[in-house]
């Protein structure tokens, strides 16, 4: 199933984001705990899973494979897709606001 | 060496949570999962060890080694495959992470079997529609499904149309579990790898068996029919056999046997020949062609040398509750309309069934009693009574 736009897993948002420094798998999976301060520990075969319906819908691709080890990176679609996600998550929180004001006059 | 056990495996491959669950009990008593196939598994014997197993789809038959040596790196080992399901186990004590974290990322991963198992559904849905239809039309077409099962031999291909419904069944239900895994999964709600397997699952597992039982048993049938059945001159005297002779009707001592105008390549006088059959629903299957001619006698129209002849088919049935159905078949298909043959006696003492007709030479007599079911065909001079009076007598050698 082909990304076209619109709201991403939190596997696709998070592989992403570690990727927009090169990687390779089970390192990936480190970073992406990292990334989110230890709240997501990525299974290896959702990471898999995803590293490879990324890589055919192009959002990332490999930037070495040295046959024993394959190194992954961020293409410009997967950085503008992860862009606009971002921008749609911060427009969630934006719009949230409702919930920390409800939290003052609770 | 290793000692080997083998299991009847759980049935609904399909079931993924309830075979993962299977597996690590199997182990937590000692048999650690080597292969699996249609109905087994294979374990070695060994210590009992606490071990989760998961299954992992793909859409094709393997699974790349990238993927097995990723997930190797990550404590899970690849033990077997079934198809496009593929075992991976690791020990509890090494505390390996859970392969799939993310149920929604997991769906996808089913979105090409999914599309597969659908199509192939829809593959074997119209496949076993033609196949049985075809097989159906050959046994209803003509009105005599129960001749056309016993005689026709057809019993052995509707067994394995009732199989090929069945697998088709199975197939049905495997893509739309995937296609509800799938849905689940999307939906964020994970499998669960300790679902209980054993409840209903013998029960299912006991009709595959049975199933493939059958499947076995109808492929079998054709070969031993092939060895059981012969057809040979039928000899002069035969007092064993519970059928009626032309001479024992005819009672005419210038009565000769035809001079065999045809042999078949087998060396059979086929205008007097016994054929003797095996079917699972009619162990003994008698056939018989009796041709006579008397010398200087001639056929009432004078159109030429008298020449009576005598055909019998006789059927021991494996179920009683088939004679009726069988012997009115026989009569539908010997009795086409126009023919002008006369119902002259519709019952016997000796018989349960029977049905005798006449029309000057042309005699057919139609009898069942017990599992036993005959038919009589004469051409002659010879009084129906007299064909049914030695058919009573012939009841003490049938095998009843």
């Amino acid at each position: 199933m082909a990304y076209t736009g619109g709201p991403m897993t939190e596997a696709m948002y998070y592989v992403l984001l570690a990727l927009m420094r090169p990687n390779h798998g089970y390192q990936l999976m480190q970073s992406i705990s990292e990334v989110s301060r230890g709240r997501i520990s990525m299974g290896p075969g959702t990471l898999y899973g995803v590293l490879s319906r990324m890589e055919k819908d192009r959002l990332i691709s490999l930037a070495e494979n040295d046959g024993r080890r394959k190194i992954y990176q961020i293409t410009p679609v997967g950085e503008k897709a992860l862009r606009q996600e971002y921008v749609r998550l911060q427009a969630l929180i934006e719009d949230s606001h409702i919930l920390e004001e409800g939290n003052n006059h609770g | 060496m290793d000692k080997h056990v083998y299991k009847l495996r759980p049935s609904d491959y399909w079931k993924i949570g309830e075979h993962e669950s299977w597996f690590s009990d199997m182990a937590a008593e000692g048999l650690h999962l080597k292969k699996i196939g249609v109905l087994f598994a294979k374990f070695a014997k060994g210590e009992p060890k606490d071990m989760n197993y998961r299954i992992e789809l793909t859409s094709k038959r393997y699974i790349s080694s990238e993927q097995k040596q990723f997930y190797q790196e990550n404590g899970w080992d690849y033990v077997a495959k079934y198809g496009m399901y593929h075992i991976f186990a690791s020990p509890v004590k090494v505390n390996a992470p859970e392969l799939h974290t993310d149920p929604a990322e997991q769906a996808y991963t089913l979105t090409e079997l999914d599309k597969k198992l659908k199509s192939n559904a829809i593959t074997s849905v119209v496949a076993a529609i033609f196949l049985t239809g075809m097989l159906g039309a050959n046994l209803f077409l003509d009105g005599t499904p129960f001749l056309q099962l016993i005689d026709g031999g057809l019993l052995h291909l509707n067994l394995i149309s009732l199989f090929l419904i069945f697998a088709t069944y199975q197939t049905i239900i495997g893509a739309k579990s995937i296609h509800t895994l799938k849905k689940d999964l999307a939906a964020g709600k994970s499998i669960d790898h300790r679902a209980k397997w054993s409840k209903n699952s013998k029960r299912r597992t006991i009709i595959s068996l049975l199933f493939t039982i059958l499947l076995l048993f109808s492929s079998i049938v054709p070969f031993y029919k092939l060895v059981q059945d012969t057809t040979e001159t039928l000899p002069e005297s035969t007092p064993s056999l519970p059928i009626v002779r032309l001479a024992e009707i005819e009672n005419n001592p210038n009565l000769l046997r035809q001079e065999p105008e045809y042999f078949g390549g087998d060396d059979v006088d086929w205008a007097n020949r016994l054929s003797i059959s095996w079917d699972p629903l009619a162990p003994v299957q008698y056939e018989t062609d009796e041709n006579g001619y008397v010398p200087g006698e001639q056929w009432a129209d004078q159109s030429g040398e008298y020449s009576p002849s005598l055909s019998t088919e006789y059927y021991q049935l494996q179920f009683s509750f088939l004679a009726e159905p069988l012997l009115n078949d026989l009569r539908k298909r010997n009795h086409y309309p126009g023919r002008g043959i006369k119902l002259v006696h519709s019952e016997n003492k000796s018989f349960d069934t029977f049905y005798a007709y006449e029309e000057q030479e042309s005699k057919e007599v139609y009898a069942s009693i017990g599992n036993v079911v005959v038919y009589v065909r004469y051409h002659g001079f010879a009084k129906i009574e007299d064909i049914i009076i030695k058919m009573e007598e012939k009841v003490t050698l049938m095998e009843l």
